[in-house]
């Protein structure tokens, strides 16, 4: 029972990562109907950046984990200024743009990082008794709490203000929403660094827990659109019931059926719901 | 159509040169890079087949070549039978998930079709490095030849008469009743639609297709270098062939081949710097891809004083 409830934690841990991780998908993918294909990668290099900052450069975790969210961010500020810009409307071209971008920084990360797992410093060290049943590490714990807030900031930012107006109006009617005085064009390069942050954000959380190697980007990739898929595409809400459901999947399979499929669990789910319900949980039918 | 009837005739020129030309003139290992090469013209020709005709992205065509390779390597170390019997086999098996796939996202919209190629070669990655019974991992399973005495020269007209073959296939499917189908689908998919084109069922059709031909190159492959490794069904490979499509141009018929080449013989030169260049092929390809679109092919129109190579011509 308590290693039940374990794994129903880590599930629910890895759950509200994956689900900051996945709203950076279906953010981009909402407003311009693009898919980053390198959201992956910038999610290592999030990773790679709290590591040397903190490690060479000596910063305190906390504040290397914010820089390295900034340095994504322009990341995603460049990407979109540089590359996507011109390929608005070719859906294609903008696929294998980021196809061929994931690419490049995967093996750029490799080149540059090591192809050696790294892992930033731990916040905080020890464990806490949850529940008298069992001991839970207190950098998880801590985690948990950071998604949370992260996840209540990104509802505050797009429900309650201004930009998270500006944003909805453009992803429902483009030239409407430019006529009105929106500047669409700065709104789709903030959004799109937004997008890239957020990947950033699961980035630095995650890899004082699982360290970060150049390899390890497609799974992460593939996590995000698969929720992005189950939740339905351009929906909030999905991403968090989908990022929960899949983290809660993905660890009970793993500790009750086999640990070298986790990644298997996703697909299935992918092709489970392309099957049954393929505009996803909260998806409008087309 | 003009420039239709050059372009053919200068394939045509190049694929007759090299049947004709002695292989015995070429070091052994020429012949070998020569080889591949035409591995990789049905490959990135056949990936052009529905990302530059039909518009869709597929992240599984490695994924494909490996399948084929993986089912005729297995019939034949396993059960005994003929490398001959077991490419086609393997072509089939790959023809028919393709159509599992393309059936069910294609409906969906482009964008699910490739986040779910992605995620087949992912998963099969995954598969084929954990079955190592079957497979044996990334130890790479050991298949026999397709000749009973081993000689390059033969490998090199399989692959040429095969390669030949493919593109053949390929140039009769774009020009048919069929091909204009995928064009229209391309250029205007509800005009396309509305004049009575099944679009769903035109793009799930062009997709077996190309997976089929994926699947018989995999098996060619995999029989001649005959040891089939996780890197056939990689994303490494997945990005090598699309590379070669969009350098030598995506829609344009001789772009994918005249790409395969180049970057297949610019490989041995720069094989040297070792993993470097991966990266240098994905910063050639993001700049065309950015700055020329319409790949190499284009770009040499534009020099030469021509229209745009567009999917209507070459």
């Amino acid at each position: 029972m308590s290693e039940f409830l374990l794994y129903l934690i880590n599930g629910i841990v890895i759950g509200v990562i994956n689900a900051i991780s996945a709203i950076g998908v279906s953010l981009i993918v909402g407003i311009m109907k693009v898919v980053n294909f390198a959201h992956g990668e910038l999610f290592i290099f999030a990773g790679y950046f709290s590591y040397h900052l903190s490690q060479s450069l000596g910063l305190p975790p906390l504040v290397a984990m914010f820089v390295a969210v900034g340095l994504t961010f322009l990341v995603g500020l460049l990407m979109e200024w540089t590359l996507i810009r011109p390929t608005y409307g070719d859906d294609m071209r903008s696929l294998i743009i980021t196809f061929i971008l994931s690419i490049v920084l995967q093996n750029a990360a490799l080149l540059i990082f090591g192809p050696y797992p790294l892992k930033p410093p731990a916040l905080i060290g020890g464990a806490t008794n949850l529940f008298g049943l069992f001991y839970y590490g207190n950098q998880r714990l801590i985690s948990f709490f950071i998604s949370l807030a992260v996840l209540f900031l990104i509802f505050y930012l797009l429900k309650r203000t201004w930009f998270g107006k500006a944003i909805r109006a453009i992803s429902q009617d483009r030239q409407m929403a430019s006529m009105i005085g929106i500047d669409h064009w700065k709104m789709n390069t903030f959004s799109f660094g937004l997008g890239a942050a957020l990947a950033g954000v699961a980035g630095v959380i995650v890899a004082p827990i699982f360290p970060v190697t150049p390899s390890g980007s497609a799974a992460i990739s593939l996590t995000a659109f698969v929720i992005v898929v189950l939740g339905g595409m351009g929906s909030l809400k999905g991403c968090i019931i989908g990022g929960l459901l899949l983290g809660l999947i993905e660890n009970l399979g793993a500790a009750y059926i086999s640990t070298m499929y986790r990644n298997i669990f996703a697909f299935i789910i992918l092709i489970l719901v392309l099957v049954i319900r393929p505009w996803g949980l909260f998806g409008q039918k087309a | 159509m003009e420039k239709q009837k050059l372009s053919v005739l200068v394939l045509a020129v190049v694929f007759g040169g090299m049947a004709l030309f002695p292989p015995f003139l070429l070091s052994q290992y020429w012949l070998h890079v020569m080889i591949i090469s035409l591995f990789y013209v049905m490959m990135a020709s056949s990936w052009n087949l529905i990302a530059g005709y039909t518009g869709q992205v597929s992240f599984a065509h490695a994924a494909f070549a490996g399948i084929g390779a993986y089912a005729s390597g297995i019939l034949s170390v396993f059960f005994g039978l003929s490398p001959w019997l077991g490419i086609p086999i393997g072509s089939a098996v790959s023809a028919l998930l393709g159509l599992a796939v393309g059936y069910l996202c294609i409906r969906m919209g482009g964008i699910y079709l490739s986040l779910t190629t992605l995620g087949f070669s992912e998963i099969l990655r995954i598969i084929i490095t954990n079955e190592d019974n079957w497979t044996r991992g990334t130890m790479g399973l050991q298949v026999p030849g397709l000749f009973a005495e081993y000689s390059k020269t033969s490998y090199y007209y399989l692959f040429l008469v095969v390669a030949i073959l493919v593109l053949i296939l390929l140039y009769r499917l774009i020009h048919s009743d069929l091909g204009l189908s995928f064009r229209a689908v391309l250029n205007d998919e509800t005009a396309a639609s509305s004049s009575g084109i099944n679009t769903v069922r035109i793009r799930i059709i062009a997709f077996t297709i190309s997976s089929a031909i994926a699947g018989l190159a995999g098996g060619l492959y995999g029989h001649y270098v005959m040891l089939i490794s996780p890197d056939v069904p990689s994303l490494g490979q997945m990005f090598l062939v699309l590379a070669m499509a969009v350098i030598g141009g995506m829609g344009s018929f001789a772009g994918p081949i005249i790409g395969a080449f180049l970057l297949e013989i610019l490989s041995e030169y720069i094989r040297i710097y070792g993993e470097y260049h991966v990266l240098f092929y994905g910063l050639v390809a993001l700049t065309i891809t950015r700055f020329a679109p319409d790949g190499l092919m284009a770009v040499a129109g534009k020099f030469s004083g021509k229209k745009r190579v567009g999917v209507e011509t070459l």
